[in-house]
């Protein structure tokens, strides 16, 4: 499960970037003010424009960014206070598949399984199982720099799921992928609900959304301005497509921000 | 320790299969080094033996004929019916290679005793030509002296009232430490520095360049740990180009050709375990200098031109008090001591001449590792904000 409370996350502005944006503030939230919850065993997504600050919600939610205020509790742990605890369980895959390119698939899936610090044999088994669900075997002594783009992004899911987490992040995961391996997410995705893990994903590809999606929230320019289950926001617009519906929300909320 | 460890296995993997580093750490400093000082020696050694045996075509202009009959006609010949026009162009079209003038009353001079005047046209970029002609006419002018001191009843002592003899006692070890003993930290210093400068910029720029790091910092361990694991690796790989640049110059040297018995006599003496460790003992904490102050400065960069744009200066910063402790002049003291890579410098010269101070090297192996905590703490500093990791 994640409770995301409350969080804010602001920048400070460098000269450079207040030019940039044409601003004479000295600081900007990213994030402001979000709450939210991910149940287990049910896919939450999260949408908006570009900018509007998922990529940071979803950052905080890996630990890789602190939240500026507020705080994120995920599988009863806090991003805050033990960030550590929250790493062991959380499984992160971006759209850019980045990976060490000069190493092949096992040696990644050792690399990231023992940071994990599995044990040898259950790192041995969950990465033969693993090779065997996405097809890697095939190509697993290869160098990562000579693989195609689908061949990376199979590695990539291979790394964030190596240690069995019980909540997966995705950011955008089917950005620029070919229509078999962005499948091969979504089925990853599916597969990762039907075994009760709490799944949050970001993207900007609205048929993705409907199939898969749960509950739904929409940020636009670091505030939330739709939060619910997918079953009350498809009676909510009926009628209307997913796009025209959230194109509506973000252009109204940007309405009463002017 | 699991951590660092598992993070240093994995980059070293990773750093010792890209071949930047392949050729900066390894190749460069143990092939490439030696060949080059053999090769530069070698052919050194092959134009100087041409240029000495060479015949050298010089134009005389009134030379007396006793000059001319001392010359060896195998190695000189001498070309005749020029004035110093003709003469001057000759040499600069390389058509001869220098001309011998004796100016008017030159024979009238000698005769009566006093001074002859010769002049002697030659181009400088023309090796040995100046050297043997100079040793011809010194021959000669010898030969004149000779007989004056005979024509006067006197015998050469009587010129010569001194005899100085000469005993240079510094041992042999001690001569090539303070002559040749600057190189060699020179060397494995810009080496260690390189060494360390790729796998720096592909660890932490490259990481971050990539976008790996994301993904590496979603992995249950802490932000020192990860760095200390890629610091590790930096280190690791600065230390081998080190210690294989002094290896590959041991090894030049031994195959060097033409090298005198008693300089390789003193080379093996040098390489005795006790100054071996010595040197390793210093190139350590150096490596994690290097390895800290590398990181703490590419964390800031964006991409891998930058940070390249920002270390290729600090090469520079770390070559002069390299290059300084190569000047003479410049001894070991308690000052010099304090002051980084110039201390390592001067203290190798004195290891390899067997006079260094135990307090002085004492204290140099502590700054340094004080140095290396400072670096490494920064780089942890910078490394621990957000804004430094990520794009």
């Amino acid at each position: 499960m994640i409770q995301v409370q409350n969080i804010q996350k602001t920048y400070n502005l460098s000269k450079q970037q207040k030019k940039e944006l044409q601003t004479q503030a000295s600081s900007i939230n990213a994030v402001n003010n979000v709450t939210f919850e991910c149940q287990p065993g049910r896919v939450f997504s999260l949408l908006g424009p570009n900018g509007a600050g998922k990529t940071t919600t979803l950052r905080m939610m890996s630990t890789i960014l602190k939240p500026t205020s507020g705080d994120i509790i995920i599988a009863g742990e806090s991003v805050v206070n033990n960030p550590q605890k929250v790493r062991s369980k959380i499984g992160f895959l971006t759209g850019s598949t980045n990976l060490y390119d000069r190493l092949s698939p096992g040696e990644v899936v050792d690399y990231f399984g023992q940071l994990h610090r599995m044990d040898k044999n259950t790192l041995s088994q969950r990465k033969d199982q693993l090779f065997t669900q996405l097809g890697i075997h095939d190509f697993s002594k290869k160098r990562i720099g000579q693989m195609s783009t689908g061949m990376k992004q199979k590695v990539s899911i291979a790394r964030s799921m190596i240690h069995d987490p019980e909540v997966v992040i995705f950011d955008e995961p089917t950005s620029g992928l070919d229509v078999i391996t962005a499948n091969s997410i979504i089925e990853l995705i599916k597969d990762c609900k039907e075994s009760n893990k709490t799944v949050i994903f970001s993207s900007h590809i609205m048929s993705e959304v409907d199939l898969l999606c749960d509950d739904l929230a929409i940020i636009s320019k670091g505030d939330l301005v739709y939060n619910n289950k997918m079953e009350n926001f498809r009676t909510e617009y009926a009628g209307t497509s997913l796009t025209e519906a959230f194109i509506e929300i973000v252009n109204n909320h940007q309405d009463q921000l002017v | 320790m699991h951590t660092i460890l598992t993070v240093f296995k994995k980059e070293l993997i990773d750093t010792l299969r890209d071949r930047r580093t392949l050729i900066s750490a390894i190749i460069m400093p143990t092939i490439l080094l030696p060949l080059m000082l053999y090769g530069f020696t070698k052919m050194s050694n092959s134009i100087m033996k041409k240029e000495t045996e060479k015949k050298l075509k010089v134009a005389m202009l009134d030379a007396p004929q006793t000059f001319i009959e001392a010359l060896d006609t195998a190695r000189y010949e001498v070309i005749s019916g020029m004035d110093i026009e003709s003469g001057r162009d000759a040499i600069l079209s390389d058509s001869i290679d220098a001309m011998v003038s004796f100016l008017d009353g030159y024979i009238n001079s000698i005769n009566t005793g006093s001074t002859g005047k010769v002049n002697m046209w030659y181009k400088s970029t023309n090796l040995k030509v100046k050297d043997r002609l100079s040793t011809v006419i010194d021959d000669y002018e010898q030969n004149i002296l000779d007989n004056r001191i005979a024509d006067m009843d006197l015998t050469k002592d009587a010129i010569n009232p001194i005899e100085l003899y000469q005993y240079d006692i510094a041992p042999k070890k001690e001569q090539l430490g303070k002559l040749a003993g600057g190189i060699l930290p020179y060397l494995f210093i810009i080496f260690c520095f390189t060494g360390c400068m790729y796998p720096g910029l592909d660890l932490i720029t490259g990481e971050k360049e990539r976008g790996t790091i994301e993904t590496l910092l979603t992995v249950p361990a802490s932000r020192f740990k990860i760095l200390m694991g890629k610091v590790l690796t930096i280190a690791v790989v600065g230390l081998a180009a080190a210690v294989m640049t002094i290896l590959g110059l041991v090894a030049a040297l031994k195959l060097l050709p033409d090298i005198p018995a008693h300089l390789l006599e003193t080379i093996s003496n040098i390489i005795q375990f006790k100054y071996v460790m010595m040197l390793f003992v210093m190139i350590i904490p150096l490596s994690f200098f290097f390895a800290g102050m590398i990181s703490a400065m590419v964390v800031r960069a964006k991409s891998f031109k930058e940070a390249q744009s920002i270390l290729t200066p600090i090469s520079f910063v770390i070559i002069m008090p390299a290059l300084i402790g190569m000047m003479p002049g410049i001894e070991l003291t308690w000052t010099t001591a304090a002051i980084p890579i110039l201390n390592i410098a001067l203290a190798t010269k004195e290891i390899v001449a067997g006079t260094i101070n135990m307090g002085h090297y004492c204290f140099i192996v502590a700054t340094l590792i004080l140095l290396a905590i400072v670096a490494v703490f920064i780089s942890y500093k910078q490394f621990s904000k957000e804004g430094m990791v990520l794009k």
